[in-house]
């Protein structure tokens, strides 16, 4: 097929507002959109000294409001007695030395009377108050995160604190071996639930994006398909009864879709990662391959389904962008629990979401060291993709229509 | 026999799109395609194109067997649909030579041939606008010049005057006549009688997707009863003279409403002078008189009993 007519079909598909904007501007408003509401999302986010009180068991009421002064960060941060590391005011002394971040603390706390300790709760000076002792009693007004965080952190506490025992009873020399470093300096409690979690959750986003981009260029399949069919469109007659094989004209206009498609995807991905910074990781050309592979499966697909669905062009095109948000919303593009969920009860339709096999190869990229994970997403990717050229063949071959 | 068309019969479901069609057109003619609304025209068209499968029939071109890869046939074809048919992010330049470079591999050529339609069109002006932009009778003369670009041997245009202002639609025949002058073979299908009657050196009409009559426009005349038609105001006329004039020779049909007087005569001389002188006689005054011959409407409401435009 001549260069003239490749040419042509790419100068028409650049010209096209429609299919350039949804495939060129949308997904960069889409990810600037998602940039912005995660940055804003971050600050709201970013924990607070959570306020609390601390009662120290009523029986040692003075002298430990007197020890209460006393701890100190160094006491917390390295105990050097069995007794102070078990007993029961070492909860304070750790919840003392917790850390949000190097120069913040997670807990601001008061040392009162259990009496204080309700009146301040109920005025909602803090958040909570705890009840020290052999078992530490937690108090709380309301449930939120900071309630949860106070909890979580007593009860890990708690864990731990059994856990010493036990090691300390079956193997006392233990606390020699620094032990009690080892588990009680949890100063980055926080951290490990929170702080490693977010970004993750945030990149999955990106790759939505970037795979729904893919996806998208099913639209234009189809588009190549209502523009050589002559049932199809006007444009599609007139290319039938023109001396052309439909079978060669319609290869060079995919594959000026094609260009035009991953030029789309590739700028959005410079788009991601130079202006908004999204840390993709160093495996970049595997992501681009990715892409690559997965806008061909969409184009493809979006023929397949303009070959074989027997309706109006209209139709079809609103069946294709209902597919391809359905595939988006199952691969987790609103929210990544669907994916998880999906991957789990029904592995068969993560497997043959296109979508989800774009992000998960993306995933693996970001998470696991080997690419088993990767290539095999590819692989079934581009089984789908040949799936479809066949499915495309047989369509293009049924030369001519019923009725137009 | 550039093309030969025999039994073509087409079905949509229940509905006979194409009931045993025959159409037989001769090198160098304009061959018009005569039919109301929902006759078939189109179907015809699309089949003879193998852009639609067909029940029966057989259909041969440029003395070849019609089918969907018979680019040899379609390298000399041009069509020209009912509705328009060009890329919306073309220019009219660009849509011409795209089209044209569908049938032609040289560049050079192409290139030559896409300056020629734009100027057989008279659209030098608009070269470079994009068919939005274009009004109803410029877009239908591009849609022409995408057809025709090539040069082809035969030409198929459907309905390419619906809705076009009448400058245009003008230029439109005169450029249709002007092709054919230059050696191509023109089908051109219409529901309008005059268009047809204008141009067409040859005339099928159909309904129903049968033809019911065909030849040139005076054959087809010729088959009907009709001769000529005469239209007279009266302000009055009684029913006894209706009556008599019933009786006159070589008339058959007399009807007197709102004012007007009807009267159909068979061929044959003379037929007004008689009336005339029959109203002399009976002092009956009359106001404006004028006669008719019949048009290609009179051939087929006395065919199929029906107005071609309803
Ligand atoms: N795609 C189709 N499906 C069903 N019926 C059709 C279709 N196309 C045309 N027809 C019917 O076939 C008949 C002929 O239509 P057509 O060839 O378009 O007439 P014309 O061009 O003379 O106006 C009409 O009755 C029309 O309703
Ligand atoms: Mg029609």
């Amino acid at each position: 097929m001549s260069l003239g007519l490749y040419f042509m079909r790419v100068k028409c598909l650049l010209r096209n507002m429609e299919g350039i904007f949804w495939c060129y501007i949308f997904p960069i408003i889409l990810s600037t959109c998602l940039y912005l509401g995660v940055s804003k999302l971050g600050a709201v986010e970013e924990f607070e000294t959570i306020k609390i009180a601390y009662v120290v068991g009523e029986a040692q009421t003075e002298l430990s409001k007197e020890a209460g002064t006393a701890v100190s960060q160094e006491q917390a941060e390295l105990s050097h007695e069995v007794g102070t590391a078990v007993g029961h005011n070492e909860l304070l002394s750790v919840m003392k030395a917790a850390k949000l971040s190097e120069d913040k603390y997670m807990f601001d706390i008061t040392l009162c009377s259990s009496k204080e300790a309700v009146d301040l709760l109920e005025k909602g000076d803090i958040e909570a108050y705890i009840i020290g002792g052999d078992r530490p009693e937690l108090f709380i007004k309301e449930n939120g995160l900071n309630e949860t965080i106070v909890k979580s952190f007593v009860d890990s506490y708690m864990q731990k604190q059994i856990t010493i025992k036990n090691i300390l009873v079956s193997n006392p020399e233990a606390l020699n071996n620094g032990l009690i470093d080892d588990l009680i300096g949890q100063t980055d409690f926080v951290d490990i639930s929170d702080k490693h979690k977010k970004p993750d959750n945030i990149i999955i986003y990106f790759y939505a994006i970037l795979a729904y981009t893919c996806i998208f260029a099913s639209n234009w399949g189809l588009e190549e398909v209502i523009n050589i069919e002559a049932d199809q469109s006007m444009r599609g007659a007139r290319i039938s009864a023109s001396p052309v094989s439909k079978m060669r004209l319609f290869a060079c206009n995919m594959l000026a879709s094609y260009t035009c498609h991953i030029i789309s995807v590739i700028l959005l991905f410079l788009y991601m990662k130079f202006v908004l910074n999204v840390k993709f990781g160093d495996e970049l050309a595997y992501l681009i391959a990715i892409c690559l592979a997965g806008s061909l499966t969409g184009l493809l697909m979006g023929a397949s389904i303009g070959f074989w669905i027997k309706k109006k062009p209209a139709i079809k095109e609103a069946i294709i962008i209902a597919f391809s948000l359905g595939c988006s919303f199952l691969s987790g593009m609103m929210a990544v629990e669907i994916k998880y969920y999906v991957t789990e009860k029904f592995p068969l339709l993560a497997y043959i979401n296109p979508v989800n096999l774009i992000t998960d190869a993306m995933y693996s990229l970001y998470y696991f060291d080997g690419h088993n994970r990767y290539f095999i997403n590819l692989m079934l990717l581009m089984l789908m993709a040949a799936v479809f050229t066949v499915a495309s063949y047989f369509g293009i071959r049924r030369r001519n229509h019923d009725s137009i | 026999m550039l093309v030969n068309v025999k039994g073509l019969v087409k079905r949509y479901d229940k509905l006979v799109a194409l009931d045993y069609l025959d159409l037989q057109v001769e090198e160098g003619e304009i061959f018009g395609l005569l039919g109301p609304n929902g006759s078939g025209k189109t179907t015809a068209i699309n089949c003879i194109l193998s852009l639609i499968r067909y029940d029966k029939g057989s259909i041969e071109i440029f003395g070849k067997p019609m089918k969907p890869n018979a680019y040899d046939i379609k390298r000399n074809i041009g069509i020209i649909m009912q509705n328009v048919a060009v890329f919306e992010e073309l220019t009219v330049y660009e849509n011409i030579y795209y089209f044209c470079s569908l049938y032609i591999k040289d560049k050079i050529e192409v290139k030559r041939l896409t300056r020629e339609a734009i100027e057989f069109v008279s659209m030098e002006d608009y070269a470079d606008f994009y068919p939005k932009k274009l009004s109803g009778g410029l877009l239908r003369r591009l849609n022409i010049a995408c057809g025709i670009a090539h040069k082809p041997k035969l030409i198929i245009l459907d309905e390419p005057t619906v809705a076009v202002d009448p400058q245009s639609r003008n230029k439109i025949l005169e450029g249709i006549k002007k092709l054919n002058a230059e050696g191509a073979t023109i089908i051109y299908t219409s529901h309008y009688m005059e268009e047809v009657e204008q141009i067409c050196s040859k005339i099928a009409i159909i309904d129903k997707g049968r033809v019911i009559a065909q030849g040139t426009k005076e054959e087809l005349k010729a088959m009907i009863s009709l001769g000529e038609k005469i239209t007279m105001e009266l302000y009055e006329l009684p029913e006894k003279n209706i009556n008599e004039l019933k009786e006159f020779p070589g008339i058959y049909s007399v009807e007197y409403h709102e004012n007007l007087l009807e009267i159909k005569s068979a061929k044959g001389r003379n037929n007004l002078i008689h009336i005339l002188d029959y109203m002399a006689k009976n002092n009956i005054i009359f106001g404006k008189v004028y006669t008719e011959l019949p048009t290609l409407n009179d051939v087929f409401l006395e065919i199929t009993g029906k107005e071609l435009r309803d």
